[in-house]
């Protein structure tokens, strides 16, 4: 059969197949919502690091940390800043959040300032989490994923959790998605605070 | 005549196509045609098809994960195996991508060459007039007292006029009107390839996501907000459109009464979005296939549900959880729905519930079932674990089932609870009170740059389709020799070349008349050959060759052919010389489209039907649609 015999026969019978196939998801309610809160990654490990020629600017978030207060990461600069968005609901950032206490107890000292963004949570759950796991740093709260956003254009925060890691000038030296452990983000910090 | 003639058509199926050699480049070659194959094509087409039906069979890792794990811990045999050959992910598996592919390069492969071939055939000069017209289906003839020359020159003018597009010889006019349909398959053909293009377009550019969203929320079109998010190959986060929607107020309508009692009529979301950070709110107000679109991005409303409202205390007496929870419908009548809470910073113990929700809860034989979808009487019943939810492991875990591996049952009744209710939970586990609920919508968010494209190529196609199908092309051919008595013998034959919409008998018949008066002529009666016989349909199914024989890519040889035919004697009878190529060529038409009603197309087409009816012009139709490059 030659390529050619049949071809708007054949053209109508996909259309008509594409539009059958389309019509399946059009009814609302009728399938469960695509929803399952798991955009963060896993196990996995994953980090950009940027040289100190080539990094991008990070754009100066504000906003209201869960404490009430008004705080914006500006007021960071000078120092080396650990911005960690997190949710309290979120597994990897449950299993996370002991190594992240113990480096901000561990690099404060040094001038290492650690910042937390609580995204898509509400504040008492937020409060609980930081209470379990004795968080000494401010989060600002952002239910509706405003600060984020803030980030698009540089490398924004993929997953939750993400941490960025943002120099004394305020630019963002390196970004890790997914769960930090103590000694990978040690290493990036050191590095850091050196060049 | 006719003893040679028939000879000398009947050597029938010369095939043209040799059988592929064995060489690498003889494979390739013949693997390629395979390929382009139209049976190929449609091959896989169907097994696109086939390929889809897992894809709303089974749950999706794409649009559902919840479920896909729900069917893990119910088919835990059967699971691991439907897994590894990605039916939790047909869209994305690689056998998917590879029909997918082939198909598009299937399609591609055979519409591209023909683009250039349909190209070829509209630029097509109109073939020489053969010679003898009365032969043609269509014929008339009259003598008038102009020279020749002169005849030929105001039949020319006077087609010229009527848009047919003009050829001239020694003693004879062609003319052929009716190029819009190759100009219509042409365009059809491009457009077809558009559409695929279209196609690859948004898959590599476009984004598709999903996201809940309850009453009160709002969220930023960034991917950490999106519970699903499926980018094409080269988009990055930082090419998501930065608008942010809220969700103010959500309603919907049920019917009350009557056969069609729960089903919903209206479904209405009070959005609050801005287009990008820093741009004024704007209000809208969203609808089932009404999406809302900011930056080309469109937001569509695919479903809803509810999310009651919960307060935890703890056994230390901290508030340690408030918040709405979406609840996930299980059924649509009523809208039963399920969810968990999980409350990970509870004291003494991790504290997880599995909850219904019942909209209008009714107690029926029993059992508390939810009469209505709308919340008329909402309530909900819990019950409640204690132990390590598993979600310091750091391991993913759904936000709509608990993992039991860690948990225990508490000992608490399960009672429906009203809003304002409260559970208090056993052994100083703390309490639980059900404050009310909001709803949900969910949302899918879709940016498809080949989506316009699409929708204009598929029009256009189709608008090309009809037009190759409505215009039919069709050939008047003039012959003016000097006749016996001073006077000049006109002779006019009409050729329709497809049996599109009939009709050109009647043009023919006033162009020959128009032909007529404009000259002053005296018409003709046609001689024999309105008489049907084997003989003549013969010579008539010729002149259909002779006068499609430019056609073919063998015209050259053809039109040589037929300058040696009018060199050669008039005695030789068979005045259509170049039949063989065509014949040849109507014969591989044939057996291409084995299928259809070519009753003509056997080895003796000639002898099928009447002059000029159905097997000659159709068998030209089929032809001029499956002339294949080889």
């Amino acid at each position: 059969m030659s390529c050619s015999a049949r071809l708007p026969a054949v053209t109508a019978a996909a259309a008509a197949m594409l539009a059958l196939a389309g019509c399946g998801g059009g009814a609302i309610g009728a399938d469960t919502p695509a929803s399952s809160g798991q955009s963060f990654v896993g196990s996995a490990y994953n980090s950009t690091v940027f040289r100190a020629g080539g990094r991008p600017a990070a754009p100066d978030i504000s906003g209201t940390t869960l404490a009430g207060q008004h705080l914006s990461l500006s007021a960071y600069r000078g120092s080396v800043v650990i911005l960690n968005f997190w949710g309290s609901w979120c597994s990897p950032c449950r299993a996370e959040a002991p190594d992240l206490t113990a480096l901000a107890a561990n690099y404060s000292a040094r001038g290492v300032r650690f910042l937390g963004v609580d995204i898509r949570d509400d504040p008492v759950s937020a409060d609980a989490f930081v209470k379990s796991f004795r968080v000494p740093y401010p989060s600002l709260n952002d239910p509706s994923d405003e600060l984020a956003l803030a980030f698009r254009g540089t490398v924004p925060p993929a997953a939750i959790p993400s941490t960025l890691v943002i120099d004394r000038r305020g630019r963002i030296a390196a970004r890790i998605l997914g769960s930090v452990s103590y000694d990978s983000l040690r290493v990036l910090i050191t590095q850091v605070t050196r060049g | 005549m006719t003893s040679t003639k028939v000879t000398s058509t009947t050597p029938a199926a010369p095939p043209r196509q040799a059988a592929p050699r064995l060489g690498p480049g003889g494979w390739l070659r013949w693997a390629w045609r395979q390929l382009t194959s139209m049976r190929t094509a449609l091959v896989l087409l169907f097994l696109l098809a086939i390929a889809s039906v897992p894809g709303s069979v089974l749950p999706q890792e794409g649009i559902d994960p919840a479920a896909v794990s729900q069917y893990h811990t119910a088919h835990p045999s059967l699971a691991p195996i439907l897994n590894r050959l990605s039916l939790f992910s047909v869209f994305a598996a690689p056998w998917f991508a590879a029909i997918y592919l082939l198909l598009f390069l299937s399609l591609a492969g055979c519409v591209l060459p023909r683009t250039f071939r349909l190209v070829g055939q509209a630029r097509q000069q109109p073939p020489r007039a053969p010679r003898r017209l009365t032969r043609l289906p269509m014929s008339a003839s009259y003598q008038t007292a102009l020279p020749p020359e002169q005849a030929l020159a105001g039949a020319g003018s006077l087609l010229g006029g009527k848009r047919f597009r003009l050829r001239t010889g020694e003693g004879w006019v062609s003319a052929e009107k009716g190029y819009l349909r190759e100009v219509g398959n042409l365009i059809f053909h491009i457009a077809l390839l558009a559409l695929l293009a279209s196609v690859g377009i948004g898959g590599v550019f476009g984004y598709k996501a999903n996201r809940l969203l309850v009453a009160g929320q709002s969220f930023a079109d960034t991917p950490t907000a999106l519970d699903v998010f499926r980018p094409g190959r080269l988009v990055s986060p930082s090419d998501l459109a930065p608008f942010s929607v809220g969700l103010q107020h959500f309603s919907a309508s049920y019917v009350r009464s009557g056969p069609t009692v729960d089903e919903p009529i209206t479904f209405n979301a009070a959005l609050r979005y801005t287009a990008a950070p820093g741009q004024p709110a704007r209000s809208y107000d969203l609808q089932v296939n009404h999406p809302l679109v900011v930056d080309g991005v469109s937001v569509y409303l695919i479903g809803h549900g509810y999310a009651p409202e919960f307060t935890v205390t703890d056994g230390k007496g901290n508030v340690v959880f408030r918040g709405a929870v979406p609840f996930i419908p299980v059924e649509q009548s009523g809208l039963t729905s399920e969810g968990v809470i999980k409350v990970p910073d509870a004291t003494p113990t991790q504290l997880g519930f599995a909850g219904v929700f019942l909209p209008s809860a009714q107690a029926q034989g029993g059992r508390l079932v939810s009469v209505f979808p709308a919340a008329l009487r909402p309530e909900v019943s819990l019950i409640t674990y204690g132990g390590n939810l598993g979600l310091n492991s750091g391991a993913s875990q759904s936000v709509y089932s608990l993992d039991l591996s860690g948990m225990h049952q508490l000992p608490v009744a399960p009672r429906p609870l009203a809003i304002g209710q409260s559970m208090t939970l056993p052994n100083g586990a703390g309490k639980i009170t059900y404050t009310g609920y909001r709803q949900w919508i969910s949302l899918a968010i879709t940016y498809d740059p080949g989506q316009l494209p699409a929708l204009i190529s598929g029009v256009l196609a189709l608008a090309g389709l009809i037009l190759s199908f409505m215009v039919r092309r069709r050939r008047v051919f003039v012959r003016a020799a000097p006749g016996p008595d001073g006077s000049t013998l006109v002779e006019v034959g009409g050729l329709a070349r497809s049996d599109a919409a009939g009709g050109f008998e009647t043009e023919f018949a006033e162009l020959a008349r128009d032909l007529r008066t404009a000259q002053d002529g005296t018409a003709i009666a046609p001689p024999v050959s309105a008489e049907p016989g084997a003989a003549d349909a013969a010579d008539a199914a010729d002149a259909a060759d002779a006068a499609d024989a430019a056609d073919a890519e063998a015209a050259e040889a053809a039109e040589a052919e037929a300058a040696e035919a009018e060199s050669e004697s008039e005695s030789d009878g068979a005045d259509l010389a170049p039949a063989e190529p065509d014949r040849a060529e109507l014969d591989t038409a044939a057996s291409d489209s084995a299928e259809s009603d070519t009753a003509g197309l056997d080895p003796e087409p000639v002898s099928a039907g009447p002059v000029g009816a159905g097997p000659v012009s159709s068998d030209h139709d089929q032809s001029l649609g499956v002339r294949d490059g080889e």
